[in-house]
C-alpha cells in the first residue's frame, strides 16, 4: 500500500497510537496483534461484546498493562520511554471500577489530580487552585464542592471522578464504561461532560458496552472482537447491520436519527 | 495592584489547609499543613506529655509532678532521683518508643494494604519476631543479640507470609489470611521452646511472650530509638505517595504513583519497626490497630496520620503500662495484657460497625 504523498505524519492526526499489540492473561491472548490509532480531538469510543478485550486495550493504552509485543505511542514516542509522574501528566485514566478512601469530599478528590504537577516541596501553587477550580466548574460541582463522596448520587459521584482526571490536565483521557451504572438521565450528564471536553481539545477514549450511545457521542467508533479491531470510523459510515451481527449476534432495524444524523438500532431481536 | 496582592496566601490555600510558601509564589514551592491533622497532633502530644509526666510521679512510691520532673534531670531529693531516673525514666522511654514504633507500623501496614486489620501483629508479625527472640534467650540456634533475631524472625514471617498470598492482592485479604496462618504457627514454635526448655530458661523468656516493658535492654532500646527516628524520616518521604496508594491501584498509577515501590518501602519500614519495637516490648501488637485508629478518628481523611498514630501509639503504651502498673499493685500486669483486654474490643468493633468500610 503507498501513503499519499500530501498526508500528514500519523503522529500529526493521532495522539495515541498502536502497532501490533499482543496483550496475552496467562495463555490466553486477549488481544491479538491489533493496530489502532485515535484521532486527536475527538471523542473515540470501543465498543465490542463481553471479553473482547476492550478494558483490556484501555488498561495497556495507560501502561498498566505490559503488553507482550507490539508498541504504544504517545505523541508519536513509546509510552515505556516516559516517567511515571510524565505520563500521568500527559494521559489521564479512569478504571471502571474505582474506590476512594472514607470520607473524602469532592473538592478534596480532585486536588488529587493535581499530584502529577506535584513534588515534596511544590505541595500547591496558584495554578493548582485554578485547576481544580476549572474542573469543578467544568463537571457542574461547584454547589457540591464539600460533600462527601458517600453522600452523592451515582452521577455525581461519577463527575466527581472524571473533574479529577480533568484536573490532570492531560491532553488525552481514558475512560472505562464512565456509565455503567448510572441511568439515563446520569449517563447522558457524563456524555455530555466527555461532549465538552473534546470540544476544548482533548482526544477522549472511552470504552462502552452500549452501542447506541457510542453512535450518538462518539465521533469515531472502534468496533473489537476477540482481541482485533473488527471495523473503525465515524459511527455513520461503519455501523450497519452486518457489523451488528457479527459483534453482538442480533439483528436489528437501522434508522438514522434525524436531528443528529447518528445511526439508530431498531427492532434488535436475536439472529436467527 | 501588586503581585503579592494578586496572590494573597491565605487565598492560595485549599480548604482546611495552611500552605506554608517555601519561595515566590510564582515558583509553587510550598509544603502544605492540614489544620486538622495539626490539631490532632498537637492534642495527641499534649495528652502524651501530661501521660508521661503522670507516669514518672505515680508507682508503689508516688512522688509530686514538680519533684518527679526535678528528678528527672538530677536534681531534689535523692531518693525521687533515684526512682524516677532508675526505675521509671528507662522504662517510659520504652514505653513511648515502642509504641510509636508500633503503632506508626501499623498505619504503613494498613495503607499499603489498603485494610485496617491488616496490622503487623495480626498477619504474625509480632509472632515470628518473637519465636526468633525466645530462641535467642533460651539458647537455642546462633547467640545472636534478641533484637537483631526479632529482626530476622519478622522478615521471616513476612516472607513467608508473602509467598503464600503471591503478592498483596485485592484489599489485602490473602495477605492476611496466609499471615495469620504464619502467626498462629511462629506462635505454635515459641510455645514448643518454652515447653521443652527448663524452667529458669523459660523464666527469663516469659516477659517475650506477653509483652512487658520491666527490665529492657539498653542495646535494644538504643536500636528502637535510631529506627524509630529513621522510620519517621521514612514515613515522611512516602507521606504523599502513601496517601494516594489508599486509592484503588489503577487509579494511583494513573495519577503517577509507582505503587509497587511505595508498598515495598512502607512494608521494609513497617517490618524493622515492628521488630526492634518487639525486641523492646514483646508483641503488644494491639497497639498498631488501635493507634491508627484513635489517629484517624481525630485527623483528616485528606492525608495519612502517620504522626498521629505514632503520637496515639505511644500515648496508648504509656496510658497501658501506667494501668498495669498501679491498678493492682503491688501486682504488676503486663502491658501486653492490658492492651489486649482494651484492643480486643476495638477489632470487633472495626469489623462490626456499620455501614463503613474495612478500608483505609
Amino acid at each position: 500500500m503507498t501513503v499519499p504523498f500530501d498526508a500528514p505524519p500519523l503522529s500529526l492526526t493521532s495522539p495515541l497510537q498502536a502497532e501490533k499489540l499482543c496483550v496475552t492473561y496467562g495463555r490466553r491472548p486477549v488481544l491479538s496483534g491489533l493496530d489502532i490509532a485515535f484521532p486527536r480531538d475527538q471523542v473515540t469510543a470501543i465498543v465490542g461484546p463481553n471479553g473482547c478485550g476492550k478494558s483490556t486495550l484501555l488498561s495497556a493504552l495507560a501502561r498498566l498493562h505490559t503488553p507482550q509485543a507490539g508498541r504504544i505511542a504517545l505523541e508519536g514516542r513509546d509510552i515505556r520511554s516516559y516517567g511515571a509522574r510524565e505520563l500521568a501528566r500527559a494521559l489521564a485514566l479512569l478504571p471502571q471500577s474505582v474506590t476512594a478512601p472514607e470520607g473524602l469530599t469532592a473538592a478534596e478528590l480532585i486536588r488529587f489530580g493535581r499530584q502529577p504537577h506535584q513534588s515534596w516541596l511544590r505541595q500547591w501553587s496558584a495554578e493548582d487552585g485554578a485547576v481544580v477550580d476549572a474542573a469543578l466548574a467544568a463537571a457542574d460541582l461547584q454547589a457540591l464542592a464539600h460533600r462527601p463522596l458517600e453522600a452523592m448520587s451515582g452521577g455525581q459521584r461519577q463527575r466527581a471522578w472524571i473533574a479529577m482526571a480533568i484536573a490532570q490536565q492531560t491532553p488525552v483521557l481514558l475512560l472505562d464504561e464512565p456509565t455503567t451504572a448510572l441511568d439515563l438521565g446520569h449517563a447522558i450528564e457524563v456524555f455530555e461532560l466527555v461532549r465538552d471536553l473534546a470540544a476544548e481539545g482533548k482526544t477522549v477514549v472511552m470504552v462502552l458496552h452500549d452501542l447506541g450511545n457510542a453512535c450518538r457521542y462518539a465521533d469515531h467508533l472502534v468496533a473489537m472482537r476477540d482481541g482485533c479491531v473488527v471495523a473503525a470510523g465515524p459511527p455513520s459510515e461503519i455501523v450497519s447491520r452486518e457489523l451488528v451481527r457479527e459483534l453482538y449476534g442480533v439483528d436489528c432495524t437501522l434508522v438514522t436519527d434525524t436531528d443528529t444524523g447518528a445511526p439508530l438500532l431498531a427492532n434488535v431481536r436475536r439472529a436467527r | 495592584m501588586s503581585r503579592a496582592n494578586a496572590h494573597p496566601a491565605h487565598a492560595l490555600a485549599p480548604a482546611g489547609s495552611w500552605r506554608l510558601a517555601l519561595g515566590p509564589a510564582r515558583s509553587g514551592r510550598s509544603i502544605l499543613l492540614d489544620k486538622r491533622a495539626c490539631a490532632a497532633n498537637l492534642l495527641l502530644a499534649v495528652a502524651l506529655l501530661a501521660a508521661c509526666v503522670a507516669s514518672l510521679c505515680l508507682g508503689e512510691v508516688s512522688i509530686a509532678p514538680r519533684a518527679a520532673i526535678a528528678g528527672l534531670f538530677g536534681y531534689g531529693d535523692g531518693m525521687d532521683v533515684f526512682v524516677v531516673q532508675q526505675l521509671r525514666a528507662t522504662r517510659l522511654l520504652a514505653g513511648v518508643l515502642s509504641g510509636g514504633a508500633f503503632a506508626l507500623a501499623g498505619c504503613l501496614m494498613q495503607t499499603l494494604a489498603r485494610n485496617r486489620l491488616a496490622t503487623p501483629g495480626i498477619i504474625g508479625l509480632d509472632n515470628g519476631a518473637t519465636a526468633f527472640a525466645v530462641a535467642s534467650v533460651l539458647g537455642v540456634g546462633l547467640g545472636i543479640a534478641p533484637p537483631a533475631m526479632a529482626l530476622v524472625g519478622a522478615s521471616v514471617a513476612t516472607a513467608i507470609a508473602f509467598g503464600l498470598a503471591g503478592g498483596i492482592g485485592t484489599q489485602g485479604y490473602r495477605f492476611l489470611v496466609a499471615g495469620i496462618g504464619v502467626g498462629a504457627a511462629f506462635d505454635a514454635i515459641t510455645r514448643l521452646m518454652l515447653a521443652r526448655s527448663a524452667i529458669d530458661a523459660a523464666n527469663a523468656a516469659y516477659p517475650w511472650t506477653v509483652g512487658s516493658l520491666n527490665g529492657v535492654g539498653a542495646l535494644a532500646l538504643n536500636m528502637l530509638a535510631v529506627g524509630l527516628v529513621i522510620g519517621l524520616i521514612g514515613a515522611a518521604a512516602l507521606a504523599r505517595a502513601l496517601g494516594v496508594v489508599r486509592f484503588s491501584e489503577g487509579v494511583a498509577q494513573g495519577l503517577g504513583i509507582r505503587v509497587g515501590h511505595i508498598r515495598l518501602g512502607a512494608l521494609v519500614l513497617s517490618v524493622g519497626l515492628t521488630a526492634l519495637a518487639v525486641a523492646v516490648a514483646g508483641p503488644v501488637g494491639l497497639i498498631a490497630l488501635i493507634g491508627p485508629e484513635v489517629a484517624r478518628h481525630l485527623s483528616s481523611r485528606r492525608g495519612v496520620p502517620l504522626m498521629g498514630s505514632t503520637l496515639a501509639g505511644a500515648l496508648l503504651m504509656v496510658v497501658a503500662d501506667l494501668a498495669g502498673r498501679v491498678l493492682f499493685s503491688p501486682i504488676e500486669i503486663p502491658v501486653g495484657l492490658i492492651s489486649t483486654v482494651v484492643g480486643a474490643p476495638v477489632l470487633l468493633w472495626i469489623l462490626l460497625r456499620p455501614g463503613h468500610k474495612i478500608g483505609v
